[in-house]
């Protein structure tokens, strides 16, 4: 069997992005640099055949995914709408988590202003963030980081991708002269 | 998702529901931005008595959360205060706002972080794995109608104790006599943990031909009883042995 149908097959039956590594794994010939020519060759194939799917990089591996013109066919078979859209409450945890990782709940309710017991569990529970150890101080607090799922979730290849601040920057002097709603 | 900041056009910036923004630093955040004020030189005094204007209607808060909203009250409060002593021209660090400034400038900073999330969010949503469109759900078997005669079944249980023949153990102990009443006890008994019990299951701790006929006479004997229901959904598929709830359509 040629390595790129096998590379193929085990992307098609996955849910989850495949790192590299694990492709390698499929052949002992194999090594992640050939993996990675093998996916790109795949890809190419499927973006000159205008398969409705192709090779996605995310979270630090590949996936076979819809492209984003067919979502809205899809969507019409979706039979929970919506149900993975993040609250604005557990969106800002995240950001905060994100960028201070590993921080304490502390820290976070301190940036927000409010308390985020009840968000943090939600996210711990839907794998978004996890605890990665413990601080010094009193209590010794937990400290929480952001998963794999995390980047899976919002499309990241690593966290490298995360809005840095130069582009916030950006946002926020295009926001600043918005006329008054008076 | 609005962020507290769309306030529809033509009302008043100051008249706000309170259950749109996020925290103290949220409603803040928009007092000071709807009105274009500079965040590095905040009018203290105007500030604090819009903030306490907006938290006197929110006589409907929760306590947790009204507690937030009144504890940033206070701490403005206590820089308008400050702000009333006389300071020093060399004291410029000294200015009473500076900690809130660097506060409302780092919320603002992952306000805006979490809005390219929701972004990167909406957008992944666009793209979808193997397995968004569900499965058709499979009929169960439960519910499948009864088309199996009497003798396709006696067939599929000879041949499940020919079977259970086969492999006879090398070392021969004298079978004790197997009592359909025992049988009846332990079909019974499964059946209570059970919805459903598979009949080979229910006959493979014991690999002789007298424990396969007996335990097959103590389901008709049930079944004759109305306590299970028997299935099989096609000749030599295997047999189910289903408990019966309180229904009177019969088997």
């Amino acid at each position: 069997m040629r390595h790129s149908r096998l590379i193929e097959a085990l992307l098609f039956a996955s849910e989850a992005p495949l790192s590299p590594a694990d492709l390698a794994r499929v052949d002992d010939g194999l090594d992640e640099e050939q993996v990675e020519a093998l996916v790109a060759e795949l890809k190419q194939e499927y973006d000159d055949a205008e398969r409705a799917f192709t090779v996605f990089e995310i979270a630090g591996g590949y996936q076979i995914l819809t492209r984003p013109e067919y979502a809205p066919v899809l969507e019409r078979y979706d039979t929970v709408p919506l149900s993975s859209r993040l609250s604005t409450a557990a969106l800002e945890t995240l950001a905060i988590i994100a960028y201070r990782q590993p921080v304490g709940r502390a820290e976070v309710e301190d940036i927000r202003g409010v308390g985020a017991g009840g968000v943090l569990k939600t996210l711990l529970e839907r794998d978004l963030v996890e605890v990665v150890g413990r601080g010094e101080g009193l209590g010794r607090p937990l400290l929480y980081g952001t998963t794999r799922y995390f980047l899976e979730h919002f499309g990241f290849r690593s966290l490298e991708e995360l809005p840095r601040s130069d582009e916030l920057a950006v946002i926020l002097a295009q926001k600043q002269p918005e006329p008054d709603a008076t | 998702m609005t962020n507290g900041l769309d306030v529809p056009p033509g009302t008043d910036p100051l008249l706000v529901d309170l259950d749109q923004f996020h925290g103290p630093l949220d409603l803040l955040l928009h007092l000071i931005r709807k009105q274009d004020i500079d965040i590095f030189d905040i009018p203290i005094a105007r500030i604090t008595q819009q903030f306490l204007d907006v938290i006197g209607e929110m006589g409907r808060l929760e306590l947790e959360r009204a507690g937030e909203f009144i504890e940033m009250a206070a701490t403005l409060v206590r820089i308008k205060a400050q702000m009333l002593f006389p300071r020093r021209d060399d004291e410029e660090s000294d200015d009473p706002r500076a900690d809130l400034v660097r506060r409302l400038l780092e919320y603002e900073h992952f306000r805006e972080v979490a809005r390219a999330l929701e972004r990167a969010e909406r957008d992944r949503l666009r793209f979808h794995p193997k397995g968004f469109v569900e499965a058709r759900p499979r009929p169960s078997l439960a519910d499948a109608p009864l088309e199996t005669e009497w003798d396709e079944l006696w067939e599929a249980v000879l041949a499940l104790a020919e079977r259970l023949d086969e492999p006879e153990p090398s070392y021969q102990v004298q079978g004790r006599l197997v009592r359909i009443d025992e049988k009846i006890e332990q079909v019974l008994r499964m059946l209570s943990e059970q919805q459903r019990v598979e009949f080979a299951a229910l006959v493979a701790p014991w690999g002789t031909r007298m424990h396969a006929v007996m335990s097959l006479l103590a389901c008709l004997e049930l079944a004759k009883r109305s306590t299970l229901r028997l299935r099989q959904a096609s000749p030599f598929a295997p047999l189910w042995l289903y408990r019966r709830e309180e229904e009177p359509d019969a088997a």
